[in-house]
């Protein structure tokens, strides 16, 4: 036996391979939808992952540093460090601003950390060139989605940084690329306003008698002076001891150090509860659409084959084709349109979309598979009605009245 | 009559029901014996297409026999199951247009039909390639229908018609399309597979050049056949 | 059929097993090296002057008049200004008039005790002469004892005043604005005519040969740091020229809330033209070189459940090792004191963080990291 639905595609091979092609497009799409949802998971995920973190002390009563901005004193890691269970604390700033190299500027989350060695919670976990910081001030290292190459001198704020070293993946939750700098010139960079701000600031301070005394020369001096610290940071990292529980970690510091302490766990559900919650659900819908739309499409090519070949399947019905082969021929087309789909499709939306897409693209193969799966059901799905119209075909037809 | 052959007793065919009924056939007694071709002409509503919708068990008729070879296919209800399959090996069909599949080649659109039967591939092409060999197509075994004439398409459809060696052919206006030449041909190609294969065959026809080659002809007229001796012209 | 299917199924594998989870990790790998460290500590710190001398009057009052600009030299001894003596010459004056007034007393007073003494010489003879009585010279002693009290009486008041003109003088000198040493003229807080307060800062003046850095060490990175290290000095202004310089002394007492330890830098040769008092500047200082040991770069650095160390690649397995560092220096180097040896292999960049389940692919550098 022959295979009708071979010799079919063979015979107009051309207009197949385009229809799968189109179809490929379509399904490419809704896997890259599929692929754009993990990946907004995924940048919340990396962003917990590689601050290497256990435990995330944030100001009291907020959902901060991530999902809600968050103040405490740049010396609570102190505190924080001689409570049982904590093996490491570290404090981190997170501000997200404009970078600037050269001519243009680039949005990136400008990350704060703490003075010490590679290792430290919130540094980079790997670099993919280059070295970690090494000294205290104007230095950087930044994710290669900043587009910023070894050597190049950025401006944040008022101060220059040479870029150090690079990391990949090192993303905020909204995708924005990450830039490590020590935390000192962060605080500053995080606080000091532009020079016309301060001039303002010290304008105003001077005018005021209640700080400038005669009698008391330096008054002024002094008050200026604390104007233009910051002594604050967003969040402490925690580290703890191999062995301890991070809940009862947790517990003890919110008791006795009254700061809103989170795990990674409860961070996750913040992550991706709150802050792409939106995003998720607007990528979901498009999903489903995307779904329902190619089935159609799938449905109405099948149709459509079928249709300009139901004087052959009279023929065939007549000369005593059995129905199984008359519906074998349908469907096999079918879902060989539909595995031809899904490769152009998954090739697509690997090698197309995913690099020129302005966020990450996740591509999981537990997705593919199920795509896969989707694709096949929806193409014998669709071909029923086209199986449907074949059946009702009076073989008497092609016996001409 | 024993063996093959086809022999019809008393068929009735009404469509429709109550007032709106249509008597299309009213009692109509044919018998062909192997080898025999015969022919069938009436004028158009005379009832030959239900006739013939009939004898290839397309449509059920209202009442009558029908008996095929020493079976008995049709007796006021089928008394075969798988009336697909009486299709593919008993009954034979040559259409007024060919009807080829147009994406099989011509060897598979007829070697289809034995595959159909279960017959292995190679058994049911090199079969198709001997009948296309009597029928003068051989060397355009390995084209695709569109490829080929008229004469060439309605020739592999003979050799379609032929290909399981069925013991009935029923052909409707076979040679409709074709000239005078060709189309005395085709009689004579299926007068020698009739004899050949001792396959009887009926040709429905309204077509005056080859309405003379007929030794036997059915008339129908209103739902009723008639036989008349035909002249039984000999086909150079 | 086969042209377009063949090279569709390839594809497809490929973008299967390449790409997504499934692939191997890519990553670098460099052998442990053995060479000398120097490692260098690198602060931030301000221009300041190691005097600064802030010259204003001692009691409030009105500036009369300042003879020197800012950026202008001075030298020690010199006049840079004179307050407002105000009423300070007329009481001067009223003083003086007292001195004389005290003079005249005193001279009053003298004659009449020359008098008295005279007087009870006289009868004092007088009584040894029997010519008059004891009585009238007790009475002549008597005015004789007061008359050389009011005469000291006289003395010190005439002291009293001399010492308050003497004061008043020593006040009217401090009215002049004085250079304690030589100097520039840093500020000048206020202009003639202007009021001010006792204490307040009319001129500064700095040694301009005094400059040095004030430089802030983290603490952690200011391992070694003593006085005397080179160091390299670089002035926001300058960026391109680097100055030589030295540690002059490292402070006693640091910065507990930036935890930043001070020191202060000096240059070896002052930059010519000066900078200015308040500029930012970098300064890097050498550490002595330590002797050659196993060195890995510090991009190689991974902590893995609470323990540092570095991913090493052991007959193309990989392992977690854990080290001990050592020093480490500016450029990233690191020295590992236990843990690895010469010439181990070891991932130093890689596309994705590794666990012991992954699978690598050793590749020269990795995508999109070219510098």
């Amino acid at each position: 036996m022959i295979s009708l639905a071979g010799r079919d595609i063979m015979h107009s091979l051309g207009k197949f391979v385009f229809t799968g092609m189109g179809l490929g497009l379509l399904i490419g799409v809704t896997l890259s939808m599929a692929g754009i949802y993990r990946g907004l998971v995924d940048d919340g995920k990396v962003l917990l992952d590689n601050s290497g973190a256990d435990l995330w002390v944030v100001q009291q009563d907020t959902v901060g540093p991530y999902a809600e901005s968050s103040s405490i004193f740049d010396d609570a890691w102190r505190g924080i460090l001689s409570m049982p269970g904590v093996a490491r604390a570290a404090n981190v700033t997170y501000f997200t601003m404009q970078v600037r190299q050269g001519e243009r500027d680039v949005r990136a989350m400008v990350t704060g950390i703490a003075s010490s060695e590679p290792g430290t919670p919130g540094w980079p976990p790997y670099l993919v060139s280059g070295r970690q910081i090494t000294r205290g001030h104007y230095e950087a290292v930044a994710d290669i989605a900043t587009g910023f190459k070894l050597g190049d001198r950025i401006q944040i704020r008022r101060n220059h940084y040479t870029v150090v070293g690079l990391t990949r993946r090192m993303v905020s939750s909204g995708g924005d690329p990450m830039v490590f700098i020590p935390l000192k010139d962060a605080q500053e960079a995080q606080f000091l306003k532009d020079n016309d701000a301060i001039r303002q600031q010290r304008h105003r301070t001077a005018t005021n008698p209640a700080f400038n005394r005669p009698q008391v020369p330096d008054l002024l001096a002094a008050v200026t002076a604390s104007q233009s610290t910051n002594p604050y940071v967003n969040a402490v990292l925690v580290q703890i001891k191999a062995g301890d529980d991070a809940d009862e970690v947790a517990a003890s510091i919110r008791r006795w150090k009254r700061l809103t302490v989170y795990t990674r766990s409860q961070m996750e559900t913040i992550i991706i509860g709150k802050l792409i919650a939106t995003s998720a659900k607007q990528i979901g819908m498009f999903l489903v659409i995307l779904s329902i739309v190619s089935a159609a499409i799938v449905a109405f090519i099948i149709y459509t084959l079928t249709m300009g070949k139901i004087r052959e399947i009279a023929v065939l019905k007549l000369i005593g084709t059995k129905n199984r082969t008359i519906v074998g021929l349908i469907m096999q087309q079918s879902i060989a349109l539909g595995v031809l789909g899904f490769v152009v499709g998954k090739i697509t939306a690997t090698l197309v979309m995913a690099p020129i897409f302005p966020k990450y693209v996740l591509l999981q193969p537990l997705d593919s598979v199920i795509g896969f799966g989707v694709v096949v059901v929806i193409c014998m799905i669709s071909s029923i009605v086209a199986i449907r119209a074949a059946m009702k075909v009076d073989p008497a037809e092609a016996i001409g009245g | 009559m024993t063996g093959k052959g086809i022999r019809i007793e008393g068929l009735k065919k009404r469509y429709g029901s109550g007032d709106t009924a249509v008597d299309a056939l009213m009692g109509v007694d044919m018998q062909v014996a192997p080898g025999e071709v015969v022919g069938l002409v009436g004028p158009s509503g005379s009832g030959k297409t239900t006739l013939l919708k009939c004898l290839g068990a397309v449509i059920e008729p209202t009442a009558g026999r029908m008996i095929l070879g020493d079976e008995i296919i049709y007796d006021n209800g089928w008394k075969v199951s798988d009336l697909r399959a009486l299709r593919r090996d008993k009954i034979g069909f040559i259409f007024q247009a060919p009807y080829l599949i147009p994406f099989l080649d011509v060897t598979d659109n007829v070697a289809l039909l034995p595959m159909l039967a279960g017959r292995p591939n190679a058994e049911a092409r090199s079969r198709a390639i001997e009948l296309f060999k009597s029928l003068d197509v051989e060397h355009r075994a390995r084209a695709m229908p569109s490829q080929l004439s008229g004469g060439e398409q309605q020739r592999v459809a003979i050799a379609r018609g032929l290909v399981n060696r069925p013991p009935v052919i029923l052909a409707d206006e076979p040679t409709a399309p074709l000239d005078s030449e060709r189309a005395l041909a085709v009689i004579r190609i299926l007068n020698t597979m009739a004899q050949k294969f001792e396959t009887a065959i009926i040709v429905v026809t309204h077509d005056e050049k080859i309405i003379p080659t007929f030794k036997r002809i059915y008339h129908i007229r209103d739902g009723v056949t008639y036989e008349e001796a035909g002249e039984g012209r000999a086909i150079e | 059929m086969l042209a377009v299917l063949v090279p569709l199924i390839a594809l497809f594998m490929y973008v299967s097993l390449r790409s997504g989870p499934l692939a191997p990790v890519s990553v670098t790998v460099t052998k442990v090296t053995n060479q000398p460290i120097t490692p260098a500590l690198f602060g931030i710190g301000t221009v300041e002057a190691r005097y600064t001398y802030k010259i204003g009057p001692t009691f409030a009052g009105r500036i009369k008049s300042l003879d020197v600009e800012v950026g202008g030299l001075v030298k020690s001894g010199q006049v840079l200004g004179e307050m407002d003596p105000v009423d300070l010459d007329e009481r001067i004056h009223a003083q003086e008039a007292a001195v004389k007034r005290a003079e005249a007393q005193l001279s009053e007073a003298q004659t009449s005790q020359t008098f008295a003494q005279t007087q009870a010489r006289r009868y004092q003879e007088l009584l040894a002469a029997r010519s008059t009585s004891e009585e009238i010279l007790i009475t002549k002693k008597h005015e004789q004892q007061v008359a050389e009290a009011k005469m000291n009486v006289a003395r010190e008041e005439s002291t009293r005043v001399r010492a308050e003109l003497a004061a008043l003088k020593e006040q009217r000198k401090s009215l002049s604005l004085i250079a304690p040493a030589d100097g520039l003229v840093a500020a000048r807080n206020a202009d003639p005519g202007t009021t001010i307060v006792a204490g307040q800062a009319v001129v500064e003046l700095i040694d301009p040969k005094s400059l040095w850095v004030n430089t802030r060490f983290d603490q952690l990175h200011a391992h070694g740091l003593a006085a005397k290290l080179p160091a390299k000095i670089v002035l926001r202004s300058r960026a391109v020229e680097v100055q030589a310089g030295r540690v002059l002394r490292v402070e006693p007492i640091a910065d507990a809330v930036t935890e930043e330890t001070l020191a202060k830098v000096a240059f070896d040769r002052l930059p010519d033209p000066l900078p200015s008092v308040g500029e930012l500047a970098e300064v890097t200082l050498a550490l002595p070189a330590l002797p050659a040991g196993p060195v890995i770069p510090n991009a190689a650095i991974q902590r893995m459940h609470g323990q540092v160390g570095v991913w090493q690649v052991v007959d193309g397995d990989l392992h977690f090792t854990p080290v001990i560092l050592g020093a480490a220096d500016l450029d990233g180097h690191v020295q590992v004191r236990d843990g690895l040896k010469v010439d181990d292999q070891i991932v130093v960049y890689s596309a994705r963080i590794l666990s012991t389940r992954s699978r690598i692919h050793v590749v020269d550098h990795l995508q999109g990291a070219k510098s």
